[in-house]
C-alpha cells in the first residue's frame, strides 16, 4: 500500500504538465507584430461577421515589419493594420499616441451643432445641470429637453426625479444623445429604465469561448428593467447622429423597444462590441471588441441602429438658428 | 494552647492542599504571532494582461496555535491570517497593477517529538484565498478577482537551539494545496456579463494537483529577549494554476519581523482565571 502511495504521488508530480506557460514572444518589432496579430486573431469578435481575411492581412503587413523600423513608423504600421478592422472600439495605445478608426462618423454629416444647442432657442445660458444631464424647457415650455453628452458622466435616480418634476407640465421629452461617444453600460440601462412600463428583453450578448473566429457562447439575454418608482409615461424622442456610439448605441437599441419612444435623426455610429484590453511586451495597450452585442432579434448592432424618423440638420435651418432634428422631434411629440 | 496548635495545623494543612491543587492544574497556552513584512511580488493574470507584473508590497501575518486540550499535547489547532498589499509594474513600466491579497486558514496538526529539541507537526489546513488585481488603464477588464478555497497539506518542523542565555527556535512551516475550488472566469467574459447579467458559466472550477500547484513556506527564527520573543523570518509563496486555457502565477518573497507570545485566555462561567491573575474587569 505504501509502495502504491509513493508511486501515485510521483505520478501526479511528474505527469506531463497541463500548466505549461504560453510561449512569450520577444520584445522586438517582429515579436510585437506577431503578438498584436495573434491577440486580434484569437480574441477579436467580428472577424467572421465582417468577412475579414486576417491571415491575408498578416501576410501583407509581415513583409513591412523589420526589427530596425523606427518606433513611430512601427506604431503607424500597427495602427494601419488595426484600421483594417474598421472598428471604433479598436485602438493601440502607446506613450506617445493612440491609433484610432473614426470613419464611422467622419465619413458622414455631423448633424449636430453645439452652438445651436446652447443658443437661447434651446438650452440657452441658464439651463439646469443635474450631474451629467443638462436640461431646459423649450418651445414655450411645452417640451422638456435634456442634452446628455457622455455615458461616462453618471446621474442618480434623485437627479432624474427632479428633472421629471421640472418637466411635469411638458407634453413630451427630448433626450439628445448626439455626439455622445459612449461610456458605461450601467448608465445606458439606468436611463432606459425610466421609459419602460415592464421589464423587457432588449438584446443579447455573447463572449468568446475559444481561439476560433466563431467560438462563441450561447447568447445571454440583456434585459431593460422597468424602473420601480420613476417612469416617464408621456412621449419621448431620442435624437441621434453618427457620433452616437458604443454605450449610446446600446441605449438607443434599448429605447427602440420602449413604448412611447421615437428615435429621430441619423443612424447611430455603432460600436456593438464590448471592448477588452490586452497588452504587448513593449508596454503598448490594445483595446478591441471582445463580446458582440445584439438587438432583441439577434441582429448585430456593430454597424449602428437606424432611426425611426430619419432627418438631417440643414444649412438653411442652421443659418436661421434652428436645429432641424430638434424641431422634427418637437413636431412628433406635439402630435 | 492545644486548641490553637490544632487550628494552626488544620490551617496549614488546608493551605498545602490548596497549593497542591494550583500546581496540578494545567492551562492551555495559545501561541500568538504577529509579523509584518516587506515583499517582492510577481503576478501573472492573463485575464487582465498576458505579461508578468513585478513589484513590492507589504505583508501582515497573524498566527495562533494551541493544543486541543491541556491533557492532549499531541494535536494542536492553528489559525492563520495573511494580508498582502502591493504595487507591481509591467516589464516596460508603462502600466501598474494594484494587488491586494488575503488568506485565512484553519487546521489541525499532529505533533511528533522524535528527539529532544526537535518537534515535527503534520496535518491539514483548510483556507479561503482572496486576491484583487487592478490595472487602471484597462477597459471592461481592469479587475480580476482570485477566489478559492483549498485543502492543504501542512507540515512544521521546530528545532531548539540552546545558547548560554537563551534558547532560539528555528521553524520551517510548509503548506501546499491539494484539493479545492476556485473562481476563474472565461478569458472573453466580462464582469458585466458575469455579475450584472449573472452568467457565471465556466467560472467555477475544481482544483487539484493537476491544475493547481503551490508551496507556501515560512522559515523563521524566534529569539527570546527579557520580556518578549521576536520572530525574524523569510516567507515565500510559489503558486501556479490553470483554468479556461489560462495559466495564472503568483510568487512572493517576504522578509518578516514580529513578535510571538504565549497567552492564556480565561472567560465565561466555567473558565475563571485563578485568583492570582489580575484583570481590569475586577
Amino acid at each position: 500500500m505504501k509502495k502504491y502511495t509513493i508511486i501515485f504521488l510521483f505520478a501526479v508530480i511528474l505527469l506531463p504538465s497541463c500548466m505549461d506557460d504560453p510561449p512569450v514572444l520577444p520584445n522586438t518589432n517582429k515579436g510585437n507584430f506577431e503578438a498584436l496579430w495573434k491577440i486580434i486573431d484569437t480574441k477579436y469578435c467580428y472577424l467572421d461577421y465582417k468577412h475579414i481575411n486576417w491571415d491575408s492581412i498578416h501576410t501583407i503587413y509581415e513583409q513591412r515589419v523589420t526589427d530596425s523600423t523606427e518606433v513611430f513608423t512601427f506604431f503607424d504600421l500597427m495602427g494601419s493594420m488595426l484600421g483594417e478592422l474598421k472598428d471604433g472600439h479598436v485602438n493601440l495605445y502607446s506613450s506617445f499616441d493612440h491609433s484610432r478608426y473614426w470613419k464611422w462618423y467622419t465619413d458622414y454629416p455631423a448633424n449636430f451643432n453645439s452652438s445651436l444647442i446652447y443658443s437661447k432657442k434651446y438650452l440657452g445660458e441658464n439651463y439646469r445641470i443635474a450631474s451629467g444631464l443638462r436640461y431646459a424647457k423649450i418651445n414655450n415650455d411645452s417640451i422638456g429637453y435634456i442634452y446628455y453628452g457622455s455615458f461616462s458622466n453618471g446621474f442618480s435616480d434623485t437627479n432624474m426625479r427632479y428633472v421629471m418634476t421640472y418637466f411635469k407640465e411638458c407634453k413630451g421629452l427630448i433626450i439628445d444623445v448626439r455626439d455622445n461617444g459612449g461610456g458605461m453600460l450601467d448608465y445606458s440601462e439606468q436611463l432606459a429604465s425610466y421609459f419602460f412600463k415592464e421589464d423587457a428583453i432588449t438584446g443579447f450578448i455573447r463572449h468568446k469561448t475559444g481561439t476560433g473566429h466563431s467560438d462563441f457562447s450561447d447568447p445571454i439575454e440583456i434585459k431593460t428593467p422597468a424602473h420601480k418608482t420613476l417612469q416617464w409615461q408621456r412621449p419621448v424622442a431620442i435624437l441621434t447622429n453618427r457620433m452616437s456610439f458604443s454605450a449610446t448605441n446600446d441605449f438607443v437599441n434599448r429605447m427602440k423597444m420602449a413604448p412611447n419612444a421615437t428615435i429621430v435623426g441619423d443612424k447611430t455610429g455603432g460600436g456593438g462590441g464590448l471592448p477588452f484590453s490586452n497588452e504587448l511586451s513593449n508596454g503598448w495597450m490594445i483595446r478591441f471588441s471582445a463580446s458582440p452585442m445584439f438587438d432583441s432579434n439577434m441582429q448585430s448592432t456593430e454597424w449602428g441602429i437606424e432611426p425611426d424618423v430619419k432627418d438631417s440638420l440643414t444649412k438653411s435651418d442652421e443659418a436661421k438658428g434652428y436645429d432641424t432634428i430638434i424641431e422634427r422631434a418637437i413636431n412628433i411629440l406635439k402630435k | 494552647m492545644k486548641k490553637s496548635i490544632f487550628i494552626s495545623i488544620l490551617f496549614f494543612f488546608n493551605y498545602l492542599l490548596f497549593a497542591q491543587t494550583y500546581s496540578e492544574q494545567k492551562y492551555l497556552l495559545t501561541s500568538k504571532t504577529n509579523t509584518f513584512g516587506l515583499s517582492t511580488i510577481n503576478l501573472t493574470d492573463p485575464y487582465i494582461s498576458p505579461l508578468s507584473y513585478s513589484g513590492i508590497g507589504i505583508r501582515y501575518d497573524n498566527e495562533n496555535r494551541h493544543f486541543l486540550s491541556p491533557q492532549n499535547t499531541k494535536i494542536s489547532m492553528q489559525s492563520k491570517l495573511n494580508i498582502v498589499g502591493g504595487l507591481a509594474l509591467n516589464p516596460a513600466i508603462t502600466s501598474s497593477m494594484t494587488y491586494l491579497g488575503m488568506n485565512y486558514g484553519w487546521g489541525l496538526h499532529y505533533h511528533f517529538r522524535p528527539i529532544t529539541g526537535l518537534q515535527l507537526m503534520a496535518g491539514g489546513l483548510w483556507d479561503i484565498d482572496f486576491g484583487f488585481k487592478y490595472i487602471a488603464r484597462n477597459v471592461n477588464n481592469p479587475v480580476n478577482i482570485d477566489l478559492a478555497t483549498n485543502l492543504n497539506l501542512s507540515g512544521v518542523a521546530v528545532y531548539d537551539i540552546p545558547l548560554r542565555k537563551r534558547v532560539l527556535q528555528l521553524q520551517l512551516a510548509v503548506q501546499s494545496p491539494i484539493l479545492g475550488c476556485m473562481f476563474v472566469p472565461r478569458g472573453g467574459a466580462s464582469y458585466y456579463e458575469m455579475f450584472e447579467l449573472w452568467n457565471l458559466s465556466d467560472a467555477i472550477h475544481l482544483s487539484s494537483l493537476f491544475n493547481k500547484r503551490g508551496i507556501n513556506g515560512i522559515f523563521s527564527l524566534d529569539v527570546p529577549f527579557n520580556r518578549s520573543v521576536w520572530r525574524f523570518g523569510l516567507s515565500y509563496q510559489v503558486l501556479k494554476y490553470t483554468a479556461n486555457d489560462m495559466v495564472f502565477k503568483r510568487n512572493e518573497l517576504s522578509l518578516l519581523i514580529g513578535t510571538t507570545f504565549d497567552v492564556a485566555t480565561f472567560g465565561g462561567r466555567k473558565n475563571h482565571a485563578p485568583g492570582n491573575f489580575i484583570s481590569t474587569k475586577e
